[in-house]
């Protein structure tokens, strides 16, 4: 007779079983008092949430009532990249030409981007993780600071966007600059690290103490919930520790743009070596009603946010250190709708920048009717034969690889399966490429 | 015309007992509820249980759907793994009647659609029917198999590709169904075992401190530990039930549906975002106008006035979740979420809705502003007339929370989305389809809107979801306005789209004439919706444990995917078992929380068993409360056990800690980061000094701390001191910790071991003050001394204790 569990065997011998472990996260836990600071490579995942309009920004048509405010002939190159011209029209923030002027030979572009829905949660969630069919992937962001700095008090960042974590590694919100500051010294009577609330010798024992009862219940089995609580929390309260390196890097003024104040913590946290990777994000490009003039002022308020993390982290020291992914969860239709609107489009792009990326390059391309081309995975360059739609999948395999994380257990644990034929070939370039 | 909505007086539980007690069968429960009811409601609620419950003659099988034990998992492959994973998923969204292949011979039927005690009768049906196809050969191949893979012009394409893990799976199941003995047999007979084996459940005093600290923020009193000694948990459920008549849980009740809702979320200031210029213009801004001049002083004037808006705002802002309490607090059938004819208002939202003088005698206090009572407003009328609002009562069409002008103002439309938005949250709020997830597929959705003129109801990957969502969408068409402040109600001026499928729910278009109440068209289908029950019992279980019920696995790839798989039916039975209780209940939702609280998900305590496979850990990856308590639980739970609150989890410091703002912020932390491990550490640190001298300093009859010890008694002074020591910490650890630790057990002795180590290294520092630190002195009854450094040791144990996940965590 045929049982479930022959029929499960049988399952298992027809390729359904891989050896991925079931296993939480299990987080680092540093005993130290202090613990060794994060040198980078430090991560920003720059979101516009609601879908930007990609033919104001990176992907420039004029064609075909594309785009209104400005005809084929007006496109603008810098290097190899093309932009729209929005200097113009744009509402406050800074203009295409000053952003690509001054980034431009940094920048990746990567056009014609396949997000395959239209729908912003879906495309929220495929574009964050890479996985549109499941709500257990990580971020990119969330991933990265699992693998690369998981006992850091603040390793993974986020303000907004989809911040899904595969249960790795705790999502932290910051939402104000002064409240880094005062949950800086946690054992100083309201934050002041000269008056503790123990004496020294009475906070090492209850440290150890803690330290002790957690050995002791590691003892016996525990059901996987309990085991990854009480692992996250310990390793909460003894991490934290570190999060008084922060104090130096906290401004006194705090910035009055969306991005900047969102930015000054996170940045702040990675010079102080206790974060990772931070979801960075401005909303309202949702522009059904009025496209051209919802983007003229959220596009130049994103890319000025985006010009002033750089500035940022140069006066920090942490700019060689810092890739930026620009993203959005979806593109705008090529039509405008009766409202002066554009609807959403399931084909957009992304930018990128920072260490390892060879800039002045784009890959992918799309048509007059704003449809992708095909790309070959292995030359990069557009092919009918064997090219194929780049999707988020393919975008977040390249980003691990970068990250140097690709093989990393957790990683395995949420596979990108995108086969290897597939995997997008060189996409971050070589030195020798930038200058195109 | 007024009207105050009707107090529901119990009639439905009245039948109750009755229907549990003596009709466990259909034709008793139809003969009982066929009785002429005065009261239409009731009326409404006898067929929603009839439907949803039982659904017409029941068979042996069908009635014991309430009654199967929560962890009892028959495992039934096509049922637990087939369907979860791949037809449900890959068929079902268009081989159904109201689907895109309802035209072919392949008609499914969602088991979450019927009533629950004939869904195993309907998942049977689904099977059979599916074999039947499968055994249809088709050039020497199965005719299912082949379609699947998009052969023989199969209208949806290639649904599973030849190589994918899905297709394999259909092949296996496939070929055993036919090499089974007897046709129509289930290839896989089922096991049977309890999915909570070698897991022990929590006692039932430890279960009750977990329930009364969750749903009322307070530790159960002596005597209902008393009276919950023995093992039967009907005890525990009738204490429960107590439990939530209190105040405390009519807040925590609000507070879990806000996580839910978010009706708290709206933007700007609810005078103009809820109650809008169009049809409130001379009522909405009423304390502008209210007369303080009794209040001399300018500067307090002014600042009166300050304190009426904001209290007006945030009564406005409360109604919704008032609704939902009133509902609960009267025991009225929770259908009234979607289908209640009134909403609930305050002295102060009655002014503006410019009602209050015809209300005011039925408020107890006229002046307060968070006294509510229901209210049936009157039809709207427009500063013009193209704006009154058309209605054959008189009144306007209440249904429940999704006719609120807070749920439709939190949850607006615009020009383009055609309040498909609203139709989403719809779905999502009250029957539990995330309809997104229905198009969480590859496609190329750039083509399709290229390629068809109405991409919506054309191209197959959007009709998916657009053919269940316009309709609904096409409901809410009266509530076309754009900015709040200005209307919410008003009528498209060239009539709803007619490049939208029609309105209507689920395959049953709207009738013209029911258009003005459209909304309460749809409550009263919602409410006969088996989907209702289960979406409530999962609320239920996210007010209580934080987490929404387990989606299936997906990945069929995952080699622990039999164990998750399994987990995840066991937790979708017990969700079936329940929601059919709560339809017998008359849809009571406090008996629905009493329910959850002695099933075995909620009681869940420890691994008994050694050495657990990994496939066992799989399994039981969901199991087990541990929820990071929220910063309003926390303080609450700091209440409890020490009398105040800390205080400090509030504003910036909450969201730090996880919080949500209902806004930007709406899904809560659920594991802690180091931002957060720091503020549990000041928080163990500020309320373990606050409370250890404090409680040192009051009489030792008033203690709730050390009752029976002194800051003299020294460890190794005498046995009866180190008695004293181990059984003061015995206290600690049941009063902070809620356990049940003996003096001789090593959780016990490792605390000891702190209080000693901690006055041995005082002793060896040599001096030390003889009194606690500053900031641990102030408020004290009277002065602490601490010559032996005891207050301080006893702060540090305390200290450790909050640290602890059993704090910490509920």
């Amino acid at each position: 007779m045929t049982t479930r569990r022959n029929f499960l065997r049988w399952c298992s011998f027809a390729g359904l079983q891989l050896s991925v472990p079931v296993s939480a996260a299990q987080p680092v836990v540093d005993e130290q008092t202090e613990l060794p600071p994060y040198e980078g490579p430090f991560y920003i995942v720059f979101n516009a949430s609601g879908g930007w309009d990609t033919t104001m920004l990176m992907d420039p048509k004029g064609v075909g009532g594309i785009n209104r405010l400005f005809a084929a002939g007006d496109i603008l190159t810098e290097g190899n990249l093309q932009y729209a011209p929005t200097e113009r029209h744009r509402e406050g923030g800074l203009s295409n030409e000053a952003f690509f002027q001054e980034f431009g030979r940094e920048l990746l572009v990567l056009n014609g981007l396949d997000y395959a829905v239209n729908n912003h949660s879906p495309c929220s969630r495929y574009m964050a993780t890479g996985k549109l069919d499941s709500l257990a992937w990580p971020t990119f962001a969330a991933l990265v600071a699992a693998c690369r700095g998981p006992s850091c008090p603040l390793s993974f960042l986020t303000f907004g966007n989809y911040s899904a974590t595969g249960n790795l590694v705790a999502m932290s919100r910051v939402p104000y600059l002064p409240s880094l500051r005062r949950i800086a010294v946690a054992d100083g009577v309201e934050g002041n690290a000269k008056s503790l609330y123990h004496d020294d010798f009475a906070l090492r024992r209850i440290e150890q103490t803690l330290a002790e009862r957690r050995s002791l219940r590691q003892q016996n089995p525990q059901l996987p919930r309990r085991q990854h609580a009480e692992n996250m929390l310990y390793a909460a309260q003894v991490n934290s520790k570190a999060l008084q390196r922060v104090t130096p890097y906290i401004p006194n003024e705090i910035p009055k743009a969306r991005l900047a104040q969102q930015a000054e913590i996170a940045l702040a946290s990675f010079k102080a070596g206790v974060c990772v990777s931070a979801n960075l994000s401005i909303g309202q490009f949702d522009s059904h009603a009025n496209n051209d003039r919802d983007q003229m002022k959220l596009i130049p308020e994103f890319l000025e946010g985006i010009s002033w993390v750089l500035h940022r982290a140069e006066e920090l020291q942490i700019r060689e250190r810092l890739v930026v992914v620009m993203q959005s969860e979806m593109g705008r239709t090529p039509d405008y709708n009766s409202g002066e609107g554009k609807d959403h489009w399931s084909i957009g792009s992304a930018m990128f920048l920072g260490p390892k990326i060879a800039g002045n390059r784009v890959i992918g391309r799309t048509d007059e009717r704003q449809f992708a081309a095909p790309v070959s995975a292995k030359t990069l360059k557009e092919s009918e034969t064997d090219g194929i739609r780049i999707r988020p999948e393919h975008v977040h395999q390249s980003l691990r690889e970068l990250a140097g994380i690709d093989q990393h257990e957790f990683s395995q644990q949420f596979p990108t399966g995108v086969p290897q034929g597939e995997r997008l070939q060189n996409f971050w370039g070589s030195a020798d490429q930038a200058d195109g | 015309m007024i009207c105050t909505g009707g107090q529901f007086d119990g009639t439905v539980a009245g039948i109750r007992p009755f229907a549990v007690g003596h009709a466990r069968s259909g034709k008793r429960l139809l003969t009982m509820i066929s009785t002429p009811a005065a009261d239409g409601r009731l009326t409404r609620l006898a067929v929603a249980i009839l439907v949803l419950c039982f659904g017409g003659p029941l068979s042996g099988d069908e009635l014991s759907v309430c009654a199967a034990g929560s962890a009892e998992t028959a495992v039934d492959t096509f049922r637990d793994f087939l369907w979860p994973a791949v037809v449900s998923r890959k068929c079902l969204v268009c081989h159904r009647t109201d689907g895109d292949a309802k035209d072919s011979r392949l008609i499914l039927q969602d088991p979450q659609r019927v009533a629950l005690a004939q869904r195993a009768a309907t998942m049977r049906q689904n099977q059979d029917l599916f074999r039947q196809l499968a055994a249809e050969p088709s050039a020497g191949a199965s005719l299912l198999l082949t379609k699947v893979s998009g052969g023989l012009d199969h209208g949806g394409g290639e649904v599973l590709p030849a190589t994918s893990a899905e297709f394999d799976m259909v092949r296996r199941y496939l070929q055993m169904a036919a090499a089974a003995e007897s046709p129509g047999a289930d290839p896989a007979p089922a096991d049977r075992d309890s999915l909570f084996d070698g897991v022990s459940m929590l006692s039932n005093q430890r279960l009750l401190r977990r329930a009364a600290l969750s749903l009322a923020g307070r530790l159960p009193t002596d005597d209902e530990l008393a009276g919950v000694q023995t093992s039967d948990l009907q005890q525990v459920r009738d204490l429960v039930l107590q439990i939530t008549t209190e105040d405390a849980f009519y807040e925590r009740l609000r507070e879990g549906f806000n996580d839910i809702f978010l009706t708290l979320g709206l933007n700007g200031n609810a005078d103009a975002t809820v109650l809008s210029y169009e049809h409130f213009e001379k009522s909405r801004l009423w304390y502008q106008k209210f007369d303080l001049s009794h209040i001399e002083d300018e500067k307090e004037r002014r600042q009166a006035g300050y304190k009426l808006a904001r209290e007006y705002r945030t009564a406005l802002l409360q109604e919704p979740l008032r609704l939902i309490e009133h509902i609960v607090r009267n025991d009225q059938p929770f259908t009234e979420l979607v289908t209640a004819d009134y909403i609930m208002v305050s002295p102060y939202t009655a002014r503006g809705y410019g009602v209050f003088e015809d209300l005011k005698s039925q408020f107890a206090d006229p002046e307060d502003p968070f006294e509510y009572v229901p209210l049936r407003l009157p039809a709207l009328t427009g500063r013009s007339r193209q704006n009154d609002q058309e209605s054959a009562t008189g009144f306007y069409p209440h249904a429940g929370l999704a006719s609120t002008f807070q749920y439709l103002s939190r949850y607006p439309t615009t020009e383009t989305n055609r309040n498909r938005a609203r139709a989403r949250l719809y779905y999502l709020h009250f029957l539990g389809v995330d309809i997104l997830e229905l198009a969480a597929r590859s496609s190329d959705a750039a083509a399709a809107t290229e390629n068809y003129q109405i991409p919506t109801m054309q191209a197959p990957e959007c009709v998916v979801c657009h053919r269940t969502l316009d309709p609904v969408a096409g409901l809410f068409q009266d509530y076309w306005r754009f900015d709040a402040n200005f209307s919410i109600y008003g009528r498209r001026k060239e009539g709803w789209f007619e490049d939208m499928f029609a309105a209507g729910f689920e395959g049953e278009p709207l009738p013209q004439e029911e258009r003005w109440r459209a909304i309460q068209w749809l409550g009263e289908r919602t409410a006969q919706d088996p989907r209702f029950a289960t979406t409530m019992v999962g609320h239920a279980w996210y007010l209580l444990s934080g987490r929404r019920p387990l989606t299936a696995p997906a990945d069929l790839t995952d080699p622990h995917f039999e164990a998750k798989l399994r987990g995840w039916s066991a937790q979708q039975r017990e969700i079936d078992r329940l929601a059919c209780r709560f339809v017998e209940s008359g849809f009571n939702f406090r008996q629905l929380l009493g329910d959850w609280v002695i099933s075995d998900f909620y009681r869940v305590d420890e691994f008994t068993e050694s050495d657990p496979a990994a496939d066992r850990l799989a399994e039981l990856e969901d199991a087990g409360l541990l929820r990071l308590l929220s910063p309003e639980q926390l303080e609450r739970k700091v209440a409890a056990v020490f009398g105040t609150r800390w205080g400090r989890l509030t504003e910036q410091t909450a969201m730090l800690y996880g919080g949500i703002d209902s806004q930007e912020v709406t899904e809560r932390a659920t594991d802690p980061s180091g931002a957060m491990g720091a503020i549990q550490r000041t928080l163990s640190n500020d309320v373990a000094c606050r409370h250890v001298a404090l409680d040192f300093s009051r009489d030792a009859t008033q203690r709730i701390l050390f009752p029976d010890i002194e800051p003299d008694v020294l460890p190794g002074q005498s046995a009866a001191a180190d008695r004293k020591i181990l059984q003061t910490i015995v206290h600690l650890h049941r009063r902070i910790l809620g356990r049940e630790d003996t003096a001789e057990s090593a959780a016990v002795q490792l605390s000891l071991s702190l209080f000693r180590g901690v006055l041995e290294d005082a002793e060896q520092a040599g001096r030390f003050d003889e009194r606690e630190i500053y900031h641990c002195r102030q408020g004290l009854e009277r002065p602490v001394p601490d010559p032996h450094y005891t207050v301080r040791a006893w702060r540090a144990v305390v200290t450790y204790l909050l640290r602890q996940p059993e704090f910490l965590y509920e």
